[in-house]
């Protein structure tokens, strides 16, 4: 998998010179599973809907630039220009996450703004249409999903031949992970959705070396999970710990406190590897080749914490503040994730040896999401925070002050500190910019800038491993949300 | 009205009201539980003003007291609401879930029962021997297992031998034989790791009431007559100590029927109990209502035909 985009449905398209209207030609001969013709008319269809106000859809916020919607109108029947309100340097790449409706079926419901209902998980499957390779079929909640072939599906094989090769695909809800590996393990079932958990490396090795399975070993992955605080002005006041809670030097403290080394081998079993950045070795064309590793130094964290006061007072092994309160504050992490739970437990271990002492609350995933992402009230949360693309400039709420993804201080006016105001103004040029090795240039300043901070703490990610049953065959593996299903078209089965 | 018609009215109403406590408390619960549905389904790159138009959609946003007046409102005309993680009547739900753990406790009780009795049965009318022993020190060693452990050792054995489908109802293609059989594999492991220790303790149960009716007059008489010992045993001796198994086995009824969540996450059940949990951790609040409203009705099924039987046995316990 190369992560760049690839001509599908858009065969081709070409930019005028400031690179903002982009001229798209779409794939001719196209039908959606119902037979009706694919046009430029979806595509625009599909843009309104992402954009009304009574869609509240998903979609709404990652089809926006700048906080502005694009414009999109048809020319012909296949062809369509695309207008960025402003430079976007990933360009048509936006349009990789969009799943195009079909006019024909839901316009009616879109007029009557009724569109967030109309497909619901009560909707007959024959209703449902679609341009991809697999029509839904039956749906049982909680239990399963079946997918059948849809004969008119518009990609071809190399040989000319029709796909998808799979007749049916069913999808199994299987809620525990030990219970779907050996399923897998015993031939039960023909591959997971996600990849394989670290706690089951030995056992699922094992399967391959018998020939039930093959393994693919993917490399590292592209998200390594999250520590973060909770950085909102005044989220601590009132509490004498407001004066060192958010502070540089404490996260700065822990990131050289703990042995990233220790972490990956103790959290993935050994197949992991140390990260500093939220982007990891395997984005290869973001990752910053020069990236000087954060050394594990236990006695220059403790000399950073002396520097806003913590020191050990009273001679307990425990820092205390200049108030002579103990150095304590709560992590929030998820339950049922047992990575997560293994990592704090890590973090916590390596903290007490610089003597900074750290709770570890588990919680449900609702509850975690409602603490840092809802209601805001938390002191630090351990969080598996995905990226959807690998190109920075998708991910403008992650990166700018005011955006939605900035976890540690959501959606500001302005930015608080100078640093995030710097990493405002390079993220604003590095989207602009169409030059790439500019907008390389000016990414890795921004992740300088991030790391001498630290707003979020990364310490390790899992190489990635996928495990399909022996008699899957054509299957790509990728490092990916979905390592096997993200090209399902050519996968086939070995009678 | 009868002594009889008037104590099974009173458990009626009792068990009715039971079921109003257990899932108005439910709803209530679920609903104060930190996070909520809306933000944990619309994914974390959603704005605050799409997480609010969607807890607006699905009601949410209305305060405790006013969705609990609204969902009770339309429980009493029999409508629970609708399942928010699967757009779907809660009604609509549960009879399927509920159907799929009757037929996995039907089958483990069924086989608690066979081989629970019998092995009580033998157990209780032999003092000490190599057979009562052996029985004793099995249904010890099934007692202190739990499910969990149980159902983990099962999944491992079936796994390692392949002899039987580790998780799931059905098989994801059709299979040969047909779906009934196909059902019968995939009920042999979570039916055993429920059955096997109930059956361990229905046979100390039975093994404790045959040693004490074994002792009474009415047994001793009958042998000293020259009535064959096994049959004066299976007869008369099995028969008079059925009632301390007779009287747990509704209360066992309306647990099992409630769903057993452990049994039911790890072989991929697709029972009540998983269903609950799934609400539970989803913070769909009807359906945590609907599930637990369920499983209340079955316990208060299984209370009142215990007690019934019970009655109709003894008569004093009419009055209690």
């Amino acid at each position: 998998m190369t992560l760049d985009v690839e001509p599908w449905l858009a065969e081709s398209w070409s930019a005028d010179a400031d690179g903002r209207r982009f001229t798209i030609k779409l794939r001719q001969g196209v039908t959606f599973s119902d037979g009706h013709p694919f046009t430029a008319d979806d595509v625009v269809f599909t843009f309104r809907a992402a954009y009304d106000e009574r869609t509240a859809s998903a979609l709404h916020d990652s089809m926006l630039v700048a906080g502005k919607p694009l414009d999109v109108a048809a020319v012909d029947p296949h062809t369509l220009t695309l207008t960025f309100p402003s430079a976007f340097a990933p360009g048509v790449r936006i349009l990789d996450n969009l799943p195009i409706f079909p006019k024909h079926k839901l316009e009616p419901m879109l007029q009557a703004g009724t569109l967030a209902k109309a497909w619901g998980l009560s909707t007959p499957p024959a209703e449902i249409v679609g341009l991809g390779p697999f029509v839904l079929k039956e749906y049982a909640p909680g239990q399963r999903i079946v997918l059948d072939r849809n004969p008119r599906y518009w990609r071809k094989a190399a040989d000319g031949g029709a796909l998808p090769y799979l007749d049916r695909l069913t999808l199994e809800v299987i809620r525990d992970q030990n219970a779907e590996l050996l399923r897998l393990t015993s031939g039960q079932i023909d591959f997971t959705y996600t990849e394989v958990p670290p706690e089951s490396y030995a056992s699922v090795k094992r399967a391959a070396a018998d020939g039930i399975v093959r393994l693919f070993d993917l490399g590292v992955s592209m998200d390594p999970d999250s520590f973060w605080f909770n950085l909102k002005p005044g989220a601590f006041d009132g509490d004498p710990r407001a004066a060192w809670l958010q502070k540089d030097e404490l996260r700065r403290a822990i990131s050289m406190a703990v042995d990233r080394r220790r972490f990956s081998d103790t959290v993935f079993f050994g197949a992991g590897e140390p990260v500093y950045l939220p982007v990891t070795p395997a984005n290869k064309k973001w990752y910053p080749s020069d990236l000087a590793p954060i050394a594990h130094d236990p006695a220059g964290a403790k000399a950073l914490l002396a520097s806003i006061g913590l020191t050990d007072r009273n001679g307990d092994g425990t820092l205390e503040d200049a108030h002579g309160q103990p150095v304590r504050f709560t992590l929030i992490t998820q339950a049922g994730r047992p990575r997560l739970e293994r990592g704090a437990a890590v973090v916590k271990d390596e903290l007490a040896k610089i003597g900074i002492a750290m709770d570890v609350a588990t919680l449900d995933p609702a509850a975690v999401i409602d603490a840092f992402f809802v209601k805001k009230k938390y002191e630090a949360v351990y969080f598996h925070a995905a990226f959807s693309d690998t190109d920075p400039a998708t991910t403008p709420d992650f990166w700018f002050s005011s955006g939605g993804q900035h976890f540690w201080n959501m959606s500001q006016p302005k930015p608080a500190t100078d640093w995030e105001k710097q990493i405002d103004e390079l993220m604003a040029r590095q989207i602009a910019t169409p030059d790439e090795r500019e907008r390389k240039r000016l990414f890795a300043e921004v992740l300088r800038v991030f790391s001498a901070h630290q707003p979020v703490i990364y310490f390790a990610a899992p190489r990635v491993y996928v495990a399909v049953a022996s008699r899957v065959t054509n299957v790509t593996p990728a490092v990916y949300v979905t390592p096997v299903l993200w090209d399902p078209d050519t996968i086939a089965i070995r009678h | 009205m009868s002594g009889l018609t008037r104590y099974i009215a009173r458990r009626v109403a009792f068990a009715l009201l039971l079921v109003i406590i257990v899932s108005s408390a439910a709803l209530v619960l679920a609903r104060l539980a930190p996070g909520d549905f809306a933000a944990s389904s619309v994914g974390l790159e959603a704005r605050p003003e799409t997480i609010e138009q969607t807890r607006a959609r699905l009601g949410l946003n209305k305060s405790i007291g006013a969705q609990y007046r609204d969902w009770l409102a339309s429980a009493i005309r029999l409508d629970f609401g609708r399942s928010l993680q699967y757009d779907r009547p809660v009604t609509e739900l549960i009879p399927e879930r509920a159907a799929n753990t009757a037929i996995l406790s039907v089958t483990a009780l069924l086989l608690a029962t066979v081989v629970g009795v019998p092995l009580g049965t033998i157990a209780g009318s032999r003092g000490r021997g190599i057979l009562p022993d052996a029985i004793r020190a099995v249904s010890l060693v099934l007692l202190s297992m739990p499910p969990l452990l149980t159902s983990l050792f099962l999944v491992f054995v079936a796994a390692r031998t392949g002899w039987f489908p580790i998780a799931g109802m059905r098989s994801a293609a059709p299979v040969d034989g047909g779906a009934t059989l196909d059902l019968l594999h995939h009920l042999v492991v979570p039916s055993l790791a429920i059955g096997l220790p109930l059956a361990a303790m229905l046979e100390r149960l039975q093994a404790q009431a045959v040693s004490e009716t074994i002792g009474q007059p009415f047994i001793v008489a009958a042998i000293a007559r020259g009535v064959p010992r096994s049959r004066v045993l299976w007869r008369d001796a099995f028969k008079a100590s059925l009632r301390s198994v007779a009287a747990v086995y509704g209360l066992v009824i309306g647990t099992l029927l409630s769903g057993s969540f452990a049994v039911e996450i790890i072989t991929a059940w697709p029972g009540l109990g998983s269903l609950m949990l799934d609400a539970l951790r989803a913070r769909d609040v009807f359906l945590v209502a609907g599930c637990a409203g369920t499983g209340a009705v079955f316990l208060g099924i299984g209370t009142l035909a215990s007690d019934l039987a019970l009655a109709a046995l003894d008569p004093r316990a009419r009055e209690a």
